[in-house]
């Protein structure tokens, strides 16, 4: 269990948000908004233990984060992190068998359970024909259902997802929407980051939004976003129109031309 | 492992048992293959018939350890540079980028210089390479920048042309007939002088650095990553790098120590081995291994019998290593793969 007291995020001599808290329910999941720089990879950062709090302390299973073992951490949340190019020609197997390091002895490699644990989390997201493949090779999206079965193959229960919708295109996009609807349901909890307030009205039980001045809201995410919120946090006439009882998002086009030119 | 690998392992392993008796056969004294084998037998049951025979001399004392040396120092190459292309995230690295090379030659010519017995040399060109990485890794850990992988391969930079300027200034005012020839010999590398004694302790360090290196064959793979994704993976990566660094430099300094500089094998070995059989170390440490040993013994091979004189193997390396790394640079960048 994930539980944020207090945190003030940032860096020394520059904090990004404060007063963060919040307890993360087994299968809840909560979207987090905000504009650009406000710190929501800071706050992935923070809450993974891999930068300290200014203020505050994160609480796994009752023990603060920043005093367990990365193994410890990594048993219990996997990360998600926005795709990266990496040098390695790895195969699509070996990528997600990394997912077992907190479960292998320091000097050992993965075996036939491990594989077998890699295997049925590729499965699981339908891309068990991948398992040959070479990561490199893969499109945005392809990569980005590889990373979750990854998140998967480690058994944490905590899902952290760094934008795990950017840079996909719209079909993609909703897959990876419907892939995190299906994992809330088997009971493993998601905190994901998202540019697309669509996206949090979509599938987050709950949103938290940090602001550009470091304000954060927390709440039912039909509570914490309509029109006058998120007209606030991104500086721009946002419109919320419902159909079908499910609301969606309009933004003028005129009303952004501020953002250049704030004086 | 699938079939692939399998197969690259048969063609490597075959290859090095076929030049190893072969390379025992070249060079001004010719012995045969049935000499050779009869001589091995006669040393291995014990009944050496003829202990003192040039045959003898030659096989045991000469081209015995100059084979030996010649194949671990290449095996030892290749190992460090595969580990630090993984940890530098850079297949384009040699086992160099910390300083160990320019610190070890600024220690054996500071001891050519002093005109010190070999041991002294070999002893200074050993400590002189630790202590260029340690000086290295203590500046870039003091930096403290944003990217700690990125701040380590600056201050190997700067250092190590530092390094290089002390060796420039050794050069300058050694004695130009006996010293600057030592010097200039040393630093192009060479099996020549290598004997027994000195393989002993060369293949004891490489082997204590082996080990870790092959016991965290496969963690070693998560360095390839971001810091942040790898930690968030389980792995210690401070700890790990350090670990890696160390073996690494030690078994370069180790062989640098014995035979001289000799570049391009740490960079190439390791990179066309990622190419034949991808990034997974557990593969890419022991296949490196071979094929860098036996790169190096056919190279060492070549340089002592096709000319009258030697040709030192840090010249050979870099004529067949320069080009092999344009190629392999050109094939890499059009598979995306950096």
């Amino acid at each position: 269990m994930l539980n944020a007291q207090n945190l003030t995020i940032g860096y020394a001599g520059r904090t990004l948000a404060a007063d963060i808290s919040f307890t993360l329910g087994d299968g809840e999941v909560i979207a987090i908004l905000g504009p650009n720089g406000c710190g929501k990879t800071t706050l992935f950062r923070t809450l993974l233990g891999l930068l300290p709090a200014l203020h505050g302390t994160t609480l796994l299973n009752g023990r603060a984060n920043v005093a367990l073992e990365p193994n410890t951490i990594a048993r219990l949340i996997a990360y998600v992190p926005q795709i990266s190019a990496s040098f390695a020609n790895f195969s699509v197997m070996e990528v997600v068998e990394m997912a077992r390091t907190p479960h292998l002895a320091w000097y050992s490699s993965p075996g036939d359970k491990d594989r077998a644990i890699a295997e049925s989390a590729l499965a699981e997201l339908n891309i068990g024909d991948f398992a040959g493949r070479e990561f490199s090779e893969l499109s945005g999206g392809e990569r980005q259902l590889v990373m979750i079965a990854r998140a998967l193959a480690s058994e944490a229960k905590i899902l952290l997802m760094d934008e795990p919708t950017a840079s996909l295109d719209f079909g993609n996009q909703v897959l990876i929407l419907d892939e995190i609807a299906k994992l809330k349901s088997r009971g493993v909890s998601v905190i994901f980051t998202t540019h697309h307030p669509d996206h949090a009205l979509r599938i987050a039980d709950r949103t938290l939004t940090i602001a550009r001045s470091g304000q954060v809201q927390i709440g039912l995410t039909s509570v914490v976003l309509n029109a006058a919120s998120l007209t606030a946090l991104y500086g721009i006439g946002i419109e919320l129109i419902e159909r079908d009882n499910r609301p969606s998002i309009v933004a003028s086009l005129e009303s952004a031309r501020p953002l250049l030119n704030p004086g | 492992m699938n079939s692939r690998t399998r197969l690259i392992f048969a063609i490597a392993l075959v290859s090095a048992l076929l030049l190893i008796p072969f390379a025992f056969t070249v060079g001004q004294f010719p012995i045969s293959l049935a000499e050779i084998a009869s001589l091995a037998w006669a040393k291995l049951s014990g009944a050496s018939s003829v202990p003192g025979s040039s045959a003898n001399i030659v096989l045991f004392e000469i081209r015995g350890p100059r084979i030996a040396a010649a194949f671990i120092v290449g095996s030892a190459l290749a190992a460090a540079g595969a580990a630090f292309q993984n940890l530098f995230r850079n297949p384009l690295v040699s086992p160099d980028i910390l300083g160990v090379s320019s610190g070890a030659a600024l220690g054996a010519v500071v001891g050519i210089f002093l005109s010190l017995p070999l041991v002294a040399i070999q002893g200074l060109a050993f400590a002189g390479g630790l202590l260029a990485v340690a000086i290295i890794f203590w500046v870039g850990n003091k930096i403290r920048g944003h990217d700690p992988v990125l701040t380590l391969v600056l201050s190997g930079v700067v250092i190590g042309s530092l390094l290089g300027s002390g060796i420039a200034l050794a050069k300058y005012l050694a004695d130009p007939f006996n010293q600057l020839p030592a010097i200039t010999y040393w630093l192009l590398g060479s099996f020549t002088s290598v004997t027994a004694r000195d393989i002993f302790f060369a293949s004891l360090i490489i082997f204590v650095a082996v080990v870790p290196l092959f016991l965290l064959r496969w963690r070693i793979n998560l360095l390839a990553l971001p810091d942040d994704e790898a930690r968030a993976l389980g792995l210690g990566v401070g700890r790990m790098r350090l670990i890696v660094i160390a073996a690494a430099t030690l078994m370069t300094a180790a062989s640098v120590a014995i035979c001289g500089i000799i570049g391009w094998v740490g960079l190439v070995i390791p990179h066309a081995v990622r190419m034949l059989v991808g990034a997974e170390f557990s593969r890419l440490l022991p296949l490196s291994m071979l094929i860098g040993g036996t790169f190096m013994l056919a190279v060492d091979t070549i340089g002592r019998s096709i000319a009258p004189t030697e040709i030192p193997p840090g010249v050979l390396t870099a004529l067949i290593g320069a080009p092999a790394f344009i190629w392999l640079m050109a094939a890499t960048f059009k598979q995306r793969r950096i």
